[in-house]
């Protein structure tokens, strides 16, 4: 476990069932999901889950329905019990918490964000966005200032009055956003935040969510079942597949790398020009390039530098972190990228 | 010779048959039977009768006669009822108190007080001036043919008995809705009070209190009446969105917070629903009630009954109806306002 390892969850086993502890034993010698279903008529939810969610970054888990990830963040706050493993928050274990700890837990360093957004609906707005400091026994009154500062954060100023089935489902959102940051946590949940959303909107909150953490540096856990949200939001991206992590790492290198079929498939039909970034593709150097066709950043996208090129194919770009050189990308390498990895894993056949 | 007569030769039970020949008093098909002379014939097998209790006593005098199961049912009331009253009674009696309370408050205050009272209540609760002057205009037509005091004792018994049906309605559905044991002992139980017939409550509770205490009628009407508001706490508890409940233990609310910032308000609607079935029931059994000295205007209706006074009886039961409806609209116009408040 490094420094800043905010959470660490080791062999995390989650069997749904009567006796989840004779099933466990079955599941430990290798027996698969569908066999475990019709054998014991127990459902396994997690299966050996190893991650390390550092803080201040945004930890994406991804995966399609089913594949264990809304169960997965639940037993970050306990929400649901594992049946085996262990979860370290701070490098206290949660697992270990009596019942006032625990609280503590979920008042002060985790809030959560919901995908049906679960506000109170006999409650105002503003009620709703201090929810958490109203649970910890303050009154309104004196949680007001701080609501307010953080509803208008995320653009509901003067909304605090209303109930929030007179909000649309994006404003409501943004009003579980505002709940989750009045309670101050440094860890942020969100479960399939935005998934109820419409696309654009769901894109605006996107954004918000990323002004956000800019400013505000908190340790986020996202589930989606969107690639394309998980790589716009992750600086660590973990596949979850029928309960088991398929792979994880950070979003460029499974891109470029991955080691799974699944995991092929599932990236087969992205937009890999806007997804992938320079740093992923450049050749690593710091020596300067001597003729160059011009500079690109490393964190550029490939379509940035395909629209800097007009479409020539022969030119070499010096590509700079904060001004100095720290490789050379050449325009060949880049439309190489771009096409999928077992796309040209066939040809080469 | 009784038909069953070899099943008790069978098991070797005949110095047990024999033993107690003394048999209950002869019953009339016995005296019909000897009277006329007749004598066991051969029986064919379409007239086998069921081994029931009495044909089985035929067979075996020592047998138990059906109608010792009645009498032994009534005589183990009789020998417990001492012991059930000693604690009972004490426990009962401040319902006999708020009853006679309640009905000597409604009569001695004049009604010029009274009735603005309700109305005032009645706009509290509402915010409808059409639906005040509806119920001014009803309990003065009431009381314009002189069944004011009536209907006045009908209301205070009403009010005491629902009032007493949420106090104790509710806390007991919301245990059914935290325990799913709890749900599954009561639900018989509630079952049961429901479709007894509302008459044989009064039965052995004629023998349990006197029939001059208030607290007989009070007893049964609130055990017919407190059924609903039970049922609808537990469903409306239980149907309190999921997502909300799990959004409230994210954010680390306690078991009372929950209850009483989440559920109880979000479950409100249905209990509102419960206690307006409530006091409609309370209405319907008042007036069976007054069978056990319940006064208002089941009385009345009684004595139309009993006397066939057609034009007593049809008043009165026209003063029940015009309650039924008043109190019927005035908790539904509440149990709307509170819809309106909290459409999610």
């Amino acid at each position: 476990m490094t420094e800043n390892t905010r959470i660490s969850i080791r062999n995390l086993y989650k069997i749904f069932g009567d006796d989840p502890a004779t099933a466990l034993e079955a599941v430990k010698s290798g027996m698969s999901k569908a066999e475990l279903l019709e054998k014991h008529n127990h459902v396994l939810g997690l299966q050996d889950i190893n991650v390390d969610m550092k803080a201040g970054e945004v930890t994406v888990i991804m995966g399609l329905s089913g594949s264990g990830k809304s169960t997965l963040i639940r037993h970050l706050n306990r929400l649901i019990e594992p049946t085996a493993g262990s979860i370290q928050v701070d490098g206290e274990d949660v697992l270990g918490y009596d019942e006032e700890r625990l609280r503590r837990l979920r008042r002060e360093h985790m809030s959560m964000v919901f995908q049906k957004f679960a506000l109170l609906p006999h409650r105002t707005v503003l009620e709703n966005a201090g929810l958490a400091l109203w649970v910890r026994g303050r009154e309104v009154k004196e949680f007001e200032e701080e609501a307010n500062k953080w509803l208008a954060r995320v653009g509901l100023e003067g909304n605090g009055n209303q109930y929030p089935h007179q909000l649309s489902g994006g404003m409501q959102q943004r009003v579980g956003i505002a709940r989750a940051l009045t309670s101050n946590s440094p860890i942020m949940l969100m479960d399939e935040a935005f998934s109820a959303l419409d696309p654009l909107i769901r894109t605006d909150m996107q954004d918000l969510l990323l002004d956000l953490q800019q400013e505000l540096k908190k340790t986020i856990v996202f589930i989606t079942h969107d690639l394309d949200e998980a790589l716009k939001l992750a600086d660590h991206l973990v596949i979850l597949k029928d309960g088991y992590v398929v792979q994880q790492g950070e979003p460029q290198e499974i891109l470029m790398e991955p080691n799974d079929p699944y995991i092929v498939d599932f990236i087969s039909d992205i937009n890999r020009a806007r997804v992938l970034r320079v740093r992923s593709v450049m050749e690593k150097t710091t020596q300067p390039l001597a003729q160059s066709a011009g500079q690109v950043t490393e964190n550029a996208n490939l379509e940035e530098v395909i629209a800097q090129s007009k479409g020539a194919t022969d030119l070499t770009y010096q590509v700079v972190r904060e001004g100095s050189p720290v490789g050379v990308i050449s325009m060949q390498a880049v439309v190489k990228a771009l096409v999928p990895t077992h796309a040209a894993a066939r040809e080469v056949r | 010779m009784a038909t069953y007569d070899f099943v008790f030769s069978k098991l070797g039970l005949q110095d047990w048959c024999a033993q107690d020949q003394s048999t209950g008093p002869m019953s009339m098909k016995d005296l019909l039977s000897k009277s006329r002379g007749e004598t066991e014939t051969s029986q064919s097998i379409w007239e086998v009768p069921f081994p029931s209790m009495d044909n089985l006593n035929e067979a075996c005098r020592a047998f138990p006669q059906s109608r010792e199961l009645t009498k032994g049912l009534e005589n183990g009331f009789l020998s417990v009822k001492d012991s059930l009253s000693i604690f009972l009674d004490p426990l009962t009696q401040p319902l006999s108190w708020f009853l006679d309370g309640a009905l000597y408050f409604m009569l001695a205050t004049p009604w010029w007080i009274i009735i603005p009272l309700l109305l005032l209540v009645v706009q509290l609760v509402t915010k409808s001036w059409r639906l005040v002057a509806f119920v001014g205009f009803s309990i003065c037509t009431l009381a314009f043919i002189d069944h004011y005091e009536y209907a006045m004792q009908t209301l205070a018994i009403i009010f005491v008995c629902a009032f007493l049906c949420v106090l104790f309605g509710v806390p007991i559905g919301i245990a059914m809705s935290r325990s799913d044991t709890m749900q599954r002992l009561t639900i018989p139980i509630l079952d049961m009070l429901q479709t007894l017939p509302p008459f044989v409550y009064l039965i052995p509770l004629i023998f349990l209190f006197s029939v001059t205490e208030s607290k007989l009628y009070g007893i049964a009407i609130i055990l017919y009446a407190i059924v609903p508001v039970i049922r609808l706490t537990n469903l409306g508890i239980r149907l309190v969105d999921k997502d909300v409940i799990e959004a409230a233990d994210a954010f680390g609310m306690t078991k009372q917070q929950k209850l009483y910032r989440v559920q109880i308000p979000l479950a409100l609607p249905n209990i509102m629903a419960g206690v307006n079935q409530t006091i409609m029931m309370s209405l319907a059994m008042v007036v069976i009630a007054s069978l056990v000295s319940a006064p208002g205007l089941g009385v009345l209706v009684l004595r139309g009954i009993r006397n066939l006074e057609l034009g007593v009886g049809l008043v009165a039961g026209l003063g029940i109806v015009i309650l039924a409806v008043i109190l019927d609209r005035v908790t539904k116009m509440s149990l709307a306002r509170i819809n309106a408040s909290q459409k999610s």
